[in-house]
């Protein structure tokens, strides 16, 4: 499969939700994707294109937006795809992979805890890093370093 | 005192008519016109009770800081019992001090594997956030007198990761430390000069 006919395929289906599917070295493409078919896009990629595999989850803060990445493996085509989108940094909300890949779990807890991205229908959405009830997401770009220090918001005292 | 016709007390104040000195209120003792012997041989019944008391008190006062506190202290020191948790590449270095090589064994040192056996922290490693409330935990589960070291510079003031989100720059900010031991690791021969500092720390305190 190329690159331009995983596009050709994926706009077939979806239209102008799908943003854009960029040639990338070493993967068979970057697709960007509206975050309001992230469902069906999953299901399409597990389903029908034999992306069974799900290798990363990830999150970055880029201020004005925050993104959200999959890599995917096909054994099938023994290749990988990766997915991107963008979400509203007011309300980074995106739905879970953890239905059509459960190996997200783990993923999507560090993205939540570490850059405060929300995954609707994560079975278990609870920090893994940082202790529970840590009052912050220490890789956003406004996390100040060691500031306040305040025992209390860091120490559970359960 | 002998030969003296005894003077009736005059009344002053309101005491009781009739009533005997001891019966006075105090306030009345002192007065012109009370009897001296009677003052004295009131407050002699009241000062030999309490004399008895406060001298045995004293005795046992004396006792405890002259035996049996001397006695702990010198047990405690030289039976200091760690608690066996190790954290991160510090505790290699702390399970080697109890290897054959060093031999923590013959200053007493014996680690133990519950808090409640122990009356020594040694905090060997990086104490993350999360981790944090664990240690305050297993620290308050030891029976007191209790004593921490915090050994290496991690466990000191968070070391190579004191900038990093994760980490507490320095464990005192959790527990009271009595001894710091720098080093990454710490040989095991600096932890056992920390622990020997410890004990002479203890003598000192007198705890």
């Amino acid at each position: 499969m190329k690159t331009s006919e995983l596009a050709a395929s994926l706009t077939a289906k979806f239209g102008g939700r799908i943003l854009g599917v960029d040639e990338f070295p070493g993967l068979l493409g970057r697709v960007r994707f509206d975050p309001a078919i992230a469902t069906e896009l999953f299901r399409t990629f597990r389903d029908d294109l034999g992306f069974v595999h799900l290798s990363m989850v990830g999150a970055t803060d880029w201020v004005d937006h925050r993104e959200v990445f999959y890599a995917l493996w096909s054994d099938t085509d023994r290749v990988y795809v990766m997915l991107s989108t963008n979400l509203p940094p007011d309300a980074p909300t995106v739905a879970s992979a953890v239905p059509i890949w459960p190996s997200a779990n783990a993923h999507e807890r560090e993205a939540w805890d570490l850059v405060g991205v929300r995954f609707e229908g994560h079975p278990d959405l609870r920090r893994i890093f940082m202790p529970e009830g840590y009052a912050y997401h220490p890789l956003l770009r406004s996390f100040k370093i060691h500031e306040p220090e305040d025992l209390e918001v860091k120490v559970r005292s359960d | 005192m002998s030969g003296q016709t005894p003077v009736p007390p005059k009344a002053v104040g309101p005491p009781a008519a009739g009533g005997a000195i001891g019966d006075m209120p105090l306030e009345v003792i002192g007065q012109p016109g009370v009897p001296f012997v009677e003052i004295e041989t009131l407050r002699a019944r009241e000062f030999i009770p309490a004399a008895k008391e406060a001298l045995s008190s004293l005795l046992k006062e004396q006792a405890e800081e002259k035996l049996i506190r001397p006695v702990f202290n010198w047990a405690g020191r030289n039976s200091l019992f760690p608690l066996h948790w190790g954290l991160a590449c510090c505790a290699i270095e702390f399970a080697a001090a109890f290897g054959a090589r060093w031999d923590a064994e013959r200053f007493g040192v014996v680690p133990r594997s519950s808090p409640r056996q122990c009356d020594l922290l040694i905090v060997n490693g990086t104490v993350t956030w999360k981790v944090a409330h664990k240690l305050i935990a297993l620290f308050e589960q030891m029976p007191e007198p209790k004593w921490a070291i915090a050994m290496g510079n991690c466990a000191t003031g968070g070391g190579p990761f004191r900038t990093a989100y994760s980490v507490v720059p320095g464990v005192d900010k959790l527990i009271p430390v009595d001894i710091y031991i720098a080093g990454c690791p710490p040989r095991p021969e600096n932890m056992l000069d920390g622990i020997l500092q410890l004990e002479r720390l203890i003598k000192e305190r007198g705890e």
